[in-house]
Order: structure tokens, then sequence, then C-alpha cells
């Protein structure tokens, strides 16, 4: 099963969190931009409302400010003044007296005059124009506007973008959180499907609910199980084949090794019994003709030439028997058919010095572990002769009362392992270990040398 | 030489406004004085006519000189005669006699052989004498006004009742009274002449005056009871002066006034009483 993921890396936590900040930014930003439009808004409107109305008002009390017609200036005043936000209005005549005041003014004077409505001290937006004539100064408009109403308008609309911006993170959150937990629910299932075919269960299966992304990929892993599980039986068919195949293949290359050592045992005995009598008869037939030949040099040239022929047919047949199955392994054992065989070897390859050593009971050893060590000892020595021109060569063989462990090295060539192939002689001498339920180690490398290393288990 | 050249400047320097002025500060005093002017035009029409002149006395009497009108030719007279609001007076001719009750001194009079009030008809009219005015609707400004009066006398001397003969209506100002007719809501339109010779030239080319009333004395110009003697005086001199100069003529121009002269008071009460008592 797979392992509880940490909070802070969990796909879930990450999603909902990122998203939850990327909403709060977002709204934050917009809704404080609404706010400043909002603002902007309302103060613009305010101002060019004021300035309109201040505009048309100094324009029209002109007239009657020259005709000194207050009464029916404040008549006219007060029917297009109806407005919520204007809060006074007052006319002031050429010696800024007050003559005409609409709503409560602030204070005998005229007030400071505003810029903006956002730059007001007192909350009343306060304007003030020149009355003329044909450009002769008439007095002054002053106009105040409360601006109570705009900022109820400016708060109402702040409220209302905050609680929707409110809303809208609150609907996101919950929404990612649900999408989130669906989503990643069905991906842990997913991830834990594949820890359990990762575990080798093939006949687990992701349930597939939509047809989302999600859903196709549970599909395509579901479909992906049943074709590694097809292959995997497949593969552990065909492996078990394999194994099968490779292990009567060694039963057959044993047997056949077995066969091949009885049919040279046979052939050097056969060889030894019927070649070999016939020869001693051969031999002693020439010797008696020989001596029966009463001086008579051809015959007696005759005989002798039998008897060396017969000598030297003898000679290659010994030579073939000690080849087909050296009599003195069957007769000394082991480690004197080994020295034999080393000192034949050593006679052949002059330049090179051969040191043997052993170790431990070697007399007590099967028949067939025998041969095989003493073919495997052959073959190395048949390698060395042909590719080492090394300078010594030590074998050593040693009895732990567990194993029999050979070492064959020597100081010549060497060879790369990953580059070189294997001849037929090291597959040869691993087939006859393995027979032997042992194992073969070589070592080497250019120039430093080749050891092989054989160990066999004696239970 | 010297000699001469000195008497030369002081003589140049007593019978110029500017000299005046100068010399004799007699209405700094008074702080702001208030010019006020008969509403024969809007208001508005009043401060561009009439602000060159303010402007000018204003320079020379070194003291800021006001404009005012009145709403209508009753508030006017009130103002003038109950309330004495003006310091210079610039009222019509058959009202100053009212307004010299009040303590209203002439020191000059538009310089002018008088002003009458014409009958004016479109240019396609049917209307081609005074008598043909009978049954038709004739405009006019105030009931109060020179014009009006002037006209009621005239129709009277053509033996034409204007309050039976025809329909009299009464429009606020001149200029309204002349477009009413022209654009055909009056059929005939009965002002002063100035006015009318003001109007527009396409107004003028489409209208056809078909009567003229006798002639009235001039505007005079009167001083209230607040302003001294001096100070009348310094005003009625750079009136009096005023086309003597290049800035005074340009003043006159502006107001299409020839200059001013000095006038007697038995005029405007001779001529008031004409008008009123026919």
């Amino acid at each position: 099963m797979t392992k509880s993921i940490p909070l802070l890396q969990s796909l879930r936590c990450r999603l909902i969190v990122s998203v939850v900040i990327i909403e709060i930014v977002m709204l934050s930003i917009l809704v404080l931009n609404n706010i400043s439009i909002i603002q902007t808004t309302h103060t613009d409107r305010l101002r060019d409302t004021a300035s309109s109305m201040i505009q048309q008002i100094a324009n029209t009390s002109g007239n009657y400010m020259v005709a000194v017609d207050y009464a029916t200036l404040e008549d006219y005043l007060k029917n297009v003044t109806h407005y919520r936000e204007l809060l006074y209005l007052a006319i002031f005549d050429r010696d800024d007296n007050m003559v005409i005041s609409l709503g409560p003014f602030p204070q005998k004077n005229r007030p400071h005059e505003d810029i903006s409505p956002a730059q007001t001290d007192d909350g009343i937006f306060d304007i003030t124009q020149d009355i003329k004539v044909a450009g002769q100064p008439m007095g002054k408009v002053s106009i105040g506007f409360s601006l109570g109403i705009m900022q109820d308008a400016i708060k109402k609309s702040r409220i209302r973008g905050i609680s929707i911006a409110a809303i809208e993170i609150i609907l996101t959150v919950l929404v990612t959180v649900i999408i989130g937990i669906g989503l990643t629910r069905r991906l842990g299932m997913l991830s834990n499907a594949a820890a359990e075919v990762e575990a080798g269960n093939y006949s687990v299966t992701v349930p597939t609910e939509t047809c989302d992304e999600v859903g196709k990929t549970a599909i395509a892993f579901n479909r992906m199980v049943s074709e590694v599980s097809n292959r995997t039986q497949q593969l552990q068919r065909a492996k078990s084949r394999s194994t099968k195949l490779l292990h009567e293949n060694r039963q057959l290359i044993h047997y056949s090794l077995e066969i091949q050592e009885a049919e040279r045992k046979h052939l050097a005995r056969e060889l030894h019994d019927e070649l070999g009598q016939c020869l001693t008869a051969i031999q002693a037939d020439a010797e008696l003709i020989r001596d029966l030949s009463d001086n008579d040099k051809r015959i007696e040239t005759s005989a002798i030439a039998i008897m060396d022929v017969s000598s030297r047919v003898y000679d290659v047949v010994h030579s073939m028997m000690h080849r087909l199955r050296p009599g003195i392994l069957d007769n000394l054992g082991l480690v004197e058919a080994l020295k034999d065989e080393i000192k034949a070897w050593e006679s052949r390859n002059t330049e090179t010095r051969c040191s043997f050593t052993t170790a431990g009971d070697l007399s007590q050893l099967s028949e067939h572990s025998n041969i095989m060590l003493y073919r495997i000892v052959q073959e190395c020595l048949t390698n060395i002769s042909k590719y080492a021109q090394a300078k010594s060569v030590t074998i050593s063989l040693q009895n732990t009362t567990e194993k029999l462990l050979l070492e064959v090295r020597d100081n010549g060539n060497g060879f790369d392992i990953k580059q070189r192939n294997k001849g037929l002689g090291l597959i040869g001498m691993r087939e006859r270990v393995e027979s032997l339920n042992g194992s073969l180690k070589i070592k080497s490398e250019p120039g430093k040398g080749v050891g092989i290393f054989i160990s066999v288990p004696l239970s | 030489m010297r000699l001469l050249i000195l008497s030369g400047y002081i003589l140049l320097s007593l019978f110029t406004p500017t000299g005046l002025a100068n010399t004799n500060n007699h209405c700094s005093q008074f702080g702001p004085i208030t010019f006020g002017i008969l509403p024969f035009v809007s208001a508005e029409q009043l401060v561009i006519r009439f602000t060159p002149l303010a402007n000018y006395l204003s320079r020379h009497l070194n003291t800021q000189i006001r404009i005012e009108t009145a709403p209508n030719f009753i508030a006017f007279s009130q103002r003038t005669t109950k309330d004495k609001r003006y310091d210079i007076l610039f009222t019509a001719p058959h009202f100053y006699p009212l307004a010299r009750k009040s303590g209203y001194r002439l020191i000059a009079s538009v310089d002018s052989p008088g002003m009458r009030a014409v009958f004016v008809v479109p240019k396609e009219s049917t209307i081609q004498t005074i008598n043909d005015l009978k049954g038709k609707r004739l405009a006019t400004v105030d009931t109060k006004s020179l014009a009006t009066l002037l006209i009621r006398k005239h129709l009277n001397q053509h033996n034409i009742n204007p309050d039976k003969d025809l329909t009299i209506i009464a429009t606020p100002t001149h200029n309204a009274s002349l477009l009413s007719t022209y654009h055909g809501v009056t059929d005939a339109s009965a002002l002063m002449q100035p006015p009318y010779a003001a109007a527009s030239q396409q107004v003028r080319d489409n209208m056809r005056i078909v009567a003229k009333t006798q002639r009235a004395p001039h505007i005079p110009i009167s001083v209230g009871q607040r302003i001294s003697k001096s100070c009348a005086t310094q005003i009625s001199n750079l009136l009096l002066n005023m086309s003597s100069t290049a800035e005074g003529q340009q003043v006159l121009k502006h107001n299409r006034f020839s200059g001013y002269k000095l006038s007697s008071a038995d005029i405007y009460e001779k001529f008031s009483a004409q008008i009123f008592h026919p």
C-alpha cells in the first residue's frame, strides 16, 4: 500500500490552497478597483452636477441681479434646485451681501471653496462662481452639496462588493474542495492500484465512474494492467519453458559428458586390452623371428623393423589411451594425475613455469568429480598455452571439508571479460562445474592475466 | 514762451474730462455709484449697451459705477421715486417729472432731436396706413412706456380708439414687440425708433414702417439727492465734454448717441403733461 502523503505535498491541499489564494487576491483587487471606480464616479458625478448647476444658475441669475429682482430670482431658484444632495444655495450681490439664501447656509461668510468632493474638510462640497452679465460682475453664487448621500451610496456599493466577493470566495472554496476531493480521491485510487500492480497483484481494477480525464485515465489504466498481466503471464510461461529447456539441456550435456567420459574410458580400456595385447604379441613374435633368423640379415632386419613399428604403434596407442582416459587418474588419484598432466604440459611449454599446490584430503573424491576437475585443469592449461603467453601458472586445489576450491592463475595477456565472447572451452568448463553443482568465476583484465575460481560443494 | 505753454496746459486741463476728473475728485467719497437705467430692453442688453459709459464714468470719477435696472417700468419708477435707489438716473422723458419730485436733478440729456415711436408691419402686409390697423393686433411694450404713450396719442389723433378699435398686446421689451410681428404673432408692432434701428438687418429688411409718432424729448440724465453738487457738476461736465475726446466718442458711438447737452427740466415737465393729459 502507498504511504500517506504529507499535507503540504498533497495535491488536494495544494490545489485548494492555490485556488483560494488566487481567488482572494484577485477578488480583493477587483473589489478595491470597483470601490475606487465607484468613488471616482460618484465624486465626478457630484462635481459635474454641481458645476453644471452653478453654471446654469450663474448664467440665469445675471439679468435678475442687474434688475435687482431678488424675489423673482428666489422663486426661480426654488423651482430649479430640487436636488436631494443640495444643502444650501446663496446669492451674493456685488458688495458680497447675501441677498438670497436657500437651505441652511453654514456661516456668515462664504465657506472656503472646495476643489473636489473628495477633498472636503466638513462633509460639504462648497463651490462658488461669479455671476456676470456681458462680462461685468453682478455678484456671486455659492452652493453646497452634502456628501452624506454620496458617501452612503459609496458605502452601500462597498458593502455590496465585499459581500459578493465573500460569497464568491466561499462558493469557490466549496466547489474547489468538492472537486479537489473528488479528483484526488480518484487519483488516490489510481495510485493505490498502481502500487498493487507494482506488488504483483494484476487482478486490481480502478472504478470508471465518470467519462472525464481521470475516468479515461482509469479506463486506460485498467486496460494497461490487463495487458501487463497477459504479457507477464506469457513471460512467466516462456521463462518457465526456457528454464525447463535449460535444465534439460544441462542434463543432456552432463549426460553426454558422462557418456563421453565413459566412452573414452571404454575406448582406452579396449585399446589397452585388445590392441595392447596384439602389439605385445607382435613384439614377441618379432623378437622370436629375429632370434631364429640364423644370422639371415634380411629376416633379422625385417624382424627388427616389425619390432620398431610395433613399438611406435604402441607408443601412439599409449598416448591415445592417456588422452582418452589417463590411467593414473584411476590408479593414483586426482593429485597425481594432475601432477603428471602438468609435468607433460611443462615439457611441451618450456617457457612457462607451472606450480601446483594442494591442501586437504583429495583422495576421497568421486570418480565423476575427479575426471571433471582433471578435464577443467586440462582445458585451462590448453587455453594458457594457446592464448596467454604466460611466464608462470599457479594451480591450487584444496578441500575445505565443506567445498572443494580450485584456482588456476596465470600472468599472461589476460582479456576484457565484458568484450570477449565466451569460447567453447569456457562453456565446457562451466558445464562441467555445473554438473558438479558448483560455481565458476573468471577474473581478468587485459595485461593482468587470468584467474579462474571454481567452488564445488562437497555435500 | 514758457508762460504761454503753461497757460495753455492749464486751460486744456480744465476743459478736458481727464483733467476735470483728476483735479476735482468729488465723487469718490460716495463709494460705488448706482447707475439706474430704465428697463427698455433686456437687462443683458442694457449692460452691453451702457457698460462702456459706466466704465468711462468710473475711470474719470475714480469710483465704481454700477449699472442697475428693475424688472419692469413700474418697479423702476417706484425704486426711483420711493426708494431713491439710483444715484445717476437714465429714465424715460415722461418719467423724469416724477423723479424730479423725488429730488433728482437734471444734469444733461442726450443731444438729439428727440425720440419717436414707429408703427411697423411685415413687408408683405396689407396694412398700408394707420387706419388699416383697425381690428388688428398691435404689439407694444409696457403700458407705461414712452412708446405706448406716444402711439396711443398718435392713434387718438387719427380717431382710432386704442382700447376699442384694435387689440393692443403688451410685450416685455421693444425687441419682443418687433419679433412678435416678424414671426406673425401680431399684425403690427409699435416701438421706439432707436430700438428698431438697432434691430438686425434681416428683421428690418422684412419689415416696413407705416407711421411715425411725434417726437419726444430725448433721454434725460439726472442725479439723486445723495450726489453732491460738485460731484453732479463733475458728472455733467464729463457727459457734456464726452464728444470732445476720442475715448468719449467711442463710448457715444457704442450708445448710438451724438453727444450730451445741457437741458431744462421744464421741457420734460411740459412733455409729461402733454403725454399724460392730451
